[in-house]
């Protein structure tokens, strides 16, 4: 598979302009996303400050981006990217079901709120995971806690279950909740996760301490960087130049991700500056 | 050039005065991003540290023995004892500067 020119991660307002200003310049693009483009553009009553479009609501404006995106022949890809990854003269890019490549890749995936957990950072890779399916053999017979997020984070407790001696699930936000008989479901916010040099334990909002040999938190937003190891961060948001350039060659980052202040009409002018800086570097690389 | 462990032994590897580890599997998604990371890396470092992978489902004694539990894994051994780790991909500057700040 050759890889295409420009993959584009997040259909807001960021990654919509990228991609439109990315096809227009002739290149190559897969965009990730989904066909509502934005929740938050979708909830937004009227928006106020978009030159051109005077008091529009946010899902008229989503509304129309679409079928920009649509007359441009520019498909959204429905699929969750779970990681991307920095490879020597491409990246790949990582959904469920398979493994994409581009030559640049510009980051619109929006602002995650929320902060790691106490103890989250401090013990990943001695006792807490993201990944079930990599890191769940390591603790055969032995008893995990799961932090669920959403649906998806039932049907990963499951498949602990068919290894793990005891799983407990801990619903982290308001989600349906349906895992088979080898779950125990604690209704339970954890606050942090305990040890000395591994992960030992959950704490909960009540006050309870669970003995545990790992515990697996399963968001299903990504931060910045678990989502692109090696990208470098302010904060909470990725650190870019005023041409969008991250600290990864051919890594451009655009809107909500890259800080204050969250405007439409920001997001869409750093788009295109991202999509521009793209072809600039696919341009430098021939 | 990477060394591939067989049979749980690390003799070797416990030898030089810095050998750099990576736990990792065939299924592990991460790990096969990393292994070419990996070799560019070993083939820049040649003659300053020795590389070697280590599949953890052929030698679980070994991934239980360093307390692997997440994988890919990089254990960077100083003349046999464990000096640091990183768990997770790296894009290969930051990888190769982690493995030199314990050289």
């Amino acid at each position: 598979m050759n890889p295409v020119d420009i993959a584009v991660i997040g259909t807001g307002p960021g990654g919509v302009s990228a991609a439109i200003t990315g096809k227009i310049r002739g290149k190559s693009i897969l965009l990730f996303g989904s066909r509502r483009l934005s929740e938050k553009m979708q909830k937004a009553q009227k928006i106020l400050n978009y030159p051109g479009l005077p008091a529009v609501s946010g899902s008229e404006m989503a509304e129309t981006m679409l079928r920009q995106l649509d007359q441009l022949e520019i498909p959204i890809l429905e699929k969750q990217v779970s990681a991307v990854y920095a490879m020597q003269g491409f990246f790949a890019i990582q959904t469920a079901e398979e493994l994409y490549e581009a030559k640049t890749v510009i980051l619109a995936a929006g602002v995650v709120t929320g902060k790691p957990l106490p103890g989250e950072d401090r013990f990943l890779g001695r006792g807490v995971s993201y990944c079930a399916t990599c890191d769940g053999m390591f603790y055969r017979g032995k008893t995990v806690a799961v932090l669920g997020y959403s649906r998806h984070s039932c049907q990963e407790a499951d498949f602990l279950a068919g290894i793990c001696g005891k799983v407990l699930y801990f619903p982290q936000l308001p989600h349906d909740i349906a895992v088979g008989p080898g779950v125990s479901v604690l209704s339970e916010k954890v606050t942090a996760i305990v040890g000395e040099d591994t992960a030992s334990g959950v704490r909960t909002g009540q006050g309870t301490q669970y003995d545990v040999d790992g515990v697996f938190v399963l968001r299903d937003a990504v931060a910045p960087d678990k989502l692109v190891p090696g990208i470098r961060m302010e904060g909470n948001h990725v650190s870019v130049d005023l041409q969008m350039r991250t600290n990864l060659p051919g890594l451009f980052a655009c809107g909500d991700i890259t800080g204050t202040p969250y405007q439409y009409i920001k997001a869409a002018g750093q788009g295109n500056v991202a999509a521009l800086s793209a072809v600039s570097f696919l341009a430098a690389q021939k | 050039m990477i060394q591939r462990i067989t049979n749980n032994d690390l003799s070797d590897a416990l030898k030089q005065p810095t050998a750099v580890l990576d736990f990792s599997a065939k299924w592990c998604g991460p790990c096969k991003m990393l292994a070419p990371v990996l070799e560019n890396v070993a083939d820049a470092m040649q003659g300053t540290a020795s590389f070697y992978s280590i599949d953890v489902d052929e030698n679980m004694d070994l991934a239980m023995q360093y307390r692997v539990s997440s994988i890919p894994c990089i254990v960077i051994l100083k003349n046999g004892k464990e000096a640091a780790r990183d768990v997770g991909f790296q894009p290969q500057p930051g990888l190769q500067a982690f493995i030199e700040q314990h050289l």
